[in-house]
């Protein structure tokens, strides 16, 4: 059965295009222009994947609002934010209100279609019942290729798909230096140098959560970055 | 010219208070004195009015004598004594008369004391011939010898003359011819005194010896055979009647006059036949020397004080007096040059019917004005010259203080607009004044400027803010239109579309990477690094990026411990790395180079290749400012912006210099504190 994605979209232009571009990968479309149609809709039927951006027409927040209504109806929801909003500030706030992930429109197209069938898979990863194989485990850190999840220490560490798949370049081959554009394939999307930066600081943050004493990412300046094992 | 300059200019104004109280005075001192002259003619009227009662006193007037024939004798206030000289008589030389004569003048001089005339000449001789008994002797022959001849006449009876010639120098004997003879006269007392170049003779003669009119003449030889030259006072036959004060009017006069005040009566002929009274003119009055100086300058000067004096010659010639024996009531003043006491002098006709009898000179000092007026006018000076000061010195004070208002207000300016700071408060801002009004509406521009410079500083930003969805139309749909059937020429379309689009997206990342350094360096937690580790570190991998170029790494520390974000450092590095490389040429050597100081370190990227325009240094780093020519328009000018921000948000400077053959760019790190 054909997934069913929801795009919420002030732009028409933008909408059309990526309704396109889902329904030609087979997915079934939703858009909505607003918040309350949109809300309207879900509350009949949920669908599989939503698309938000942040900025919808006079409602200039409404899609945080929206983000946090439909994760408070259902956590496994994979929502993601599609916005012209670049700033650090509001992939924090998009991230914080439970999105899975916080994209600009920088992103091609193909990258979008990647994301969105990772992030079904994970949760299709989710539902069946946890085996070992595509497992990597590197000193403390276990990655599950499947289920995209990384644990530290045992502890499930919380990250986005694009924070997890920059973990996974980096800890795939421990001691290679991965520059940024390296890590920038890896991730699926166009990221400038300063996104890496904060990505990589975002993660260091949620491994030091866990484990104060964490620093097997380490900066190689003016290169990139490398996973040091133990 | 300052300020300063320019106010105490101003305040010469107030030189116009002294000038004004000056002409103030002037005028009082000319109403003061056209006062007292008028009062003094009055008295003068009166005095002439009630003299006319004593006409008869008047000496007679003979209408046919000419002036110049008439002697006048000098009234004496000692007794002279009779030996030749002239210095013992209480009169001064002014007084003595002259007339031509063949060797030289020939000055004289005729007084009575007592009931005695005194005669003084002195006869410039260049050779003295003396008498002898036989010349003294021979009446009439005597114009053989040099003689002096005193003719007196009492017309129309008397005529007689007293003649002085001596033997040798010393007291000689005087002859005494009349209508009868010649013989010595015992009861003149006469001496011969002989001087270079001539002799002098003085003589008493008893007052009864002699008439109403008297002359003088010299006779003048060189040769004892030879009759010699006549000189005399006289042109007629007979000698005018002499002049002289009349007693009974000098007692009459005198009990008109004040203190200060001096009394002369004239005859019609203008000789002085009574005096009264005295003008005190060389009282040490003086005031202070500055005063009189600036008085002088100031006050109209009178003539000059000697001339009030009595005539010495006994003849009242001043033109005032003219014109008052000309029946014109008239005055005069005078002042004393040295002392500054004024006189001031008016004359009044005495007439009697149609005739003029002769005229009353009264003169009085104006002492009691001029001492009131320089009191005044030293007080006066000195009063405007220390408001001179006064105002002098405020306003100089208050250009100092306004000056230094103004100066600190526009160095506060200055250096709001070098340091950027557009918003900091600037002196004065809250002042009542046109200089508080200058300095809001400086700080209004300078807050102008500095919104303006925000606005353009997010310009970039918001740009690409609003570029971003149209872009993402066009790129998406570009994408879809990938998965559309298309030709061969629609598809090389869409990939250059795509070229294009793709290029514009990475416009769009550069124009907004600024506010995302700002916004990293808000939120960026400042670790402890090894500046050097990392420069090094950096420096290698610059090697392997850009290949063309070589890289020098050098520094004399060991270690460099710094404080901030070395990924935000790096990213500095990589603007200013990416600005040498593309202003020199391959092959050529980037020198990366730390050194460290008292407290900062300097990181320098020098590049060779062409010197940085003067006239762009200042503005090299502020947004969308691009030294580059015109070929190379990939660059908006962000690059070096993005290197400033991230260098002050560090809390150090960032600097471009010309070097030899190249550029410099040097950026400060401060030390790590711990």
């Amino acid at each position: 059965m054909a997934k069913r994605i929801a795009i919420v979209e002030d732009e028409t232009a933008i909408r059309e295009n990526y309704a396109a571009a889902f329904r030609r990968e087979g997915y079934v479309v939703d858009d909505y222009e607003a918040r309350g149609p949109a809300l309207d809709a879900f509350e009949s039927r949920l669908p599989d994947l939503v698309v938000i951006d942040i900025n919808l027409k006079d409602d200039v927040e409404g899609g945080f609002e929206l983000c946090r209504e439909l994760r408070a109806r259902s956590a496994d929801l994979p929502i993601i934010f599609l916005t012209a909003r670049d700033s650090e500030f509001d992939a924090v706030s998009g991230l914080r209100v439970g999105a899975d992930d916080y994209l600009t429109k920088d992103i091609s197209l193909p990258h979008l279609m990647a994301r969105i069938a990772a992030l079904f898979r994970r949760l299709e990863a989710m539902q069946k019942p946890q085996g070992t194989e595509g497992h990597i485990t590197r000193g403390d850190l276990t990655i599950d290729t499947e289920r995209m999840s990384i644990h530290w220490q045992d502890q499930l560490v919380g990250l986005t798909l694009t924070e997890f798949w920059l973990i996974h370049a980096l800890a795939r081959y421990p001691g290679h230096v991965k520059n940024r554009q390296q890590l920038m394939d890896a991730a699926q999307a166009v990221l400038d140098d300063n996104t890496i930066t904060s990505h990589i600081k975002r993660i260091r943050r949620k491994f030091h959560a866990i484990d104060p004493s964490f620093d097997s990412i380490e900066t190689v300046y003016g290169m990139g970055y490398r996973w040091l094992s133990d | 010219m300052n300020l300063r300059r320019q106010l105490l200019l101003v305040s010469l104004l107030t030189l116009m208070l002294p000038w004004a109280g000056c002409e103030f005075i002037r005028e009082t001192e000319i109403a003061l004195r056209t006062g007292q002259q008028q009062m003094l003619a009055g008295t003068a009227r009166a005095v002439a009015n009630s003299l006319v009662q004593y006409r008869e006193e008047f000496p007679l007037l003979d209408a046919s004598t000419a002036t110049n024939d008439q002697l006048y004798i000098h009234e004496l206030a000692a007794r002279p004594e009779i030996d030749g000289y002239f210095d013992d008589w209480p009169l001064s030389s002014d007084s003595l008369r002259t007339i031509r004569g063949p060797d030289g003048p020939v000055r004289f001089a005729l007084a009575s004391f007592g009931q005695a005339v005194y005669l003084y000449i002195e006869v410039s001789d260049k050779n003295v011939i003396y008498a002898t008994p036989q010349s003294l002797m021979a009446e009439g022959a005597s114009r053989n010898v040099d003689r002096v001849t005193l003719a007196s006449s009492s017309p129309p009876y008397l005529q007689e003359s007293f003649s002085f010639a001596a033997e040798a120098p010393g007291q000689i004997l005087s002859y005494k011819q009349t209508a009868y003879g010649f013989a010595p006269e015992a009861t003149i007392f006469a001496y011969w005194q002989d001087v270079p170049g001539g002799y002098q003779v003085e003589a008493r003669i008893p007052a009864g010896q002699l008439g109403t009119h008297l002359g003088i003449s010299v006779n003048n030889t060189s040769d004892p055979q030879q009759s010699g030259t006549r000189s005399s006072s006289f042109t007629g036959r007979l000698p005018g009647p002499a002049m002289q004060e009349v007693d009974e009017l000098n007692r009459i006069v005198a009990t008109h006059v004040q203190s200060d005040m001096r009394l002369i009566l004239t005859n019609s002929m203008g000789w002085r036949i009574a005096t009264a009274g005295e003008v005190q003119a060389d009282r040490d009055d003086s005031g202070s020397g500055l005063a009189r100086r600036v008085y002088d300058l100031l006050v109209e000067q009178g003539k000059e004080a000697a001339f009030a004096e009595p005539d010495p010659l006994g003849r009242e010639l001043q033109p005032y007096v003219s014109a008052a024996l000309d029946g014109q009531e008239s005055g005069s003043w005078f002042r004393n040059s040295d002392t500054g006491t004024a006189v001031v002098a008016v004359a009044a006709p005495i007439v009697d019917g149609n005739q003029t009898l002769g005229a009353v000179v009264l003169q009085q000092g104006t002492d009691a004005i001029l001492s009131l007026r320089t009191e005044g006018l030293s007080r006066l000076i000195y009063l405007t010259l220390v408001t001179t000061f006064v105002v002098a010195g405020g306003l100089l004070g208050y250009a100092t203080w306004l000056s230094r208002r103004i100066r600190s207000l526009s160095i506060a300016a200055e250096d709001a607009l070098e340091s950027e700071n557009l918003t900091s408060a600037l002196p004065s801002a809250l002042a009542d004044d046109e200089v508080g009004d200058l300095s809001r509406s400086f700080s209004w521009v300078l807050q102008q400027l500095g919104e303006y410079n925000d606005y353009l500083r997010s310009l970039a930003s918001k740009l690409s803010h609003e570029l971003r969805t149209p872009l993402a139309i066009v790129t998406s749909s570009l994408e879809n239109l990938e998965h559309e059937p298309l030709n061969e020429a629609s598809l090389g379309y869409t990939e250059r579309a795509r070229e294009g689009a793709d290029r514009l997206r990475r416009i769009l990342s550069a124009m907004s990477e600024a506010s995302r350094v700002e916004e990293l360096m808000s939120h960026a937690e400042p670790e402890q690094f090894d500046l050097r580790a990392v420069l090094e570190s950096t420096a290698s991998a610059y090697r392997d990026v850009y290949k063309e170029r070589s890289f020098n790494f050098s520094s004399d520390l060991d270690e460099a411990r710094a404080t901030g974000s070395p990924e935000l450092l790096i990213q500095m590095l990589d603007k200013l790395v990416d600005n040498a490389v593309d202003f020199s040429a391959v092959n050529d050597e980037i020198d990366l180079n730390l050194t460290g100081h008292d407290s900062v370190y300097e990181v320098s990227v020098t590049n060779p290749g062409p010197p940085l325009p003067e006239r762009m240094r200042s503005q090299m780093f502020d947004s969308m400012v691009s030294v580059r020519g015109g070929e190379n328009t990939r660059h908006l000018g962000l690059g070096l912006y993005v290197a400033k921000l991230i260098a002050e948000g560090h809390g150090g400077q960032i600097r471009a210099d010309n070097v030899d053959g190249g550029v410099c760019f040097t950026v400060t790190v401060p030390r790590s504190k711990t």
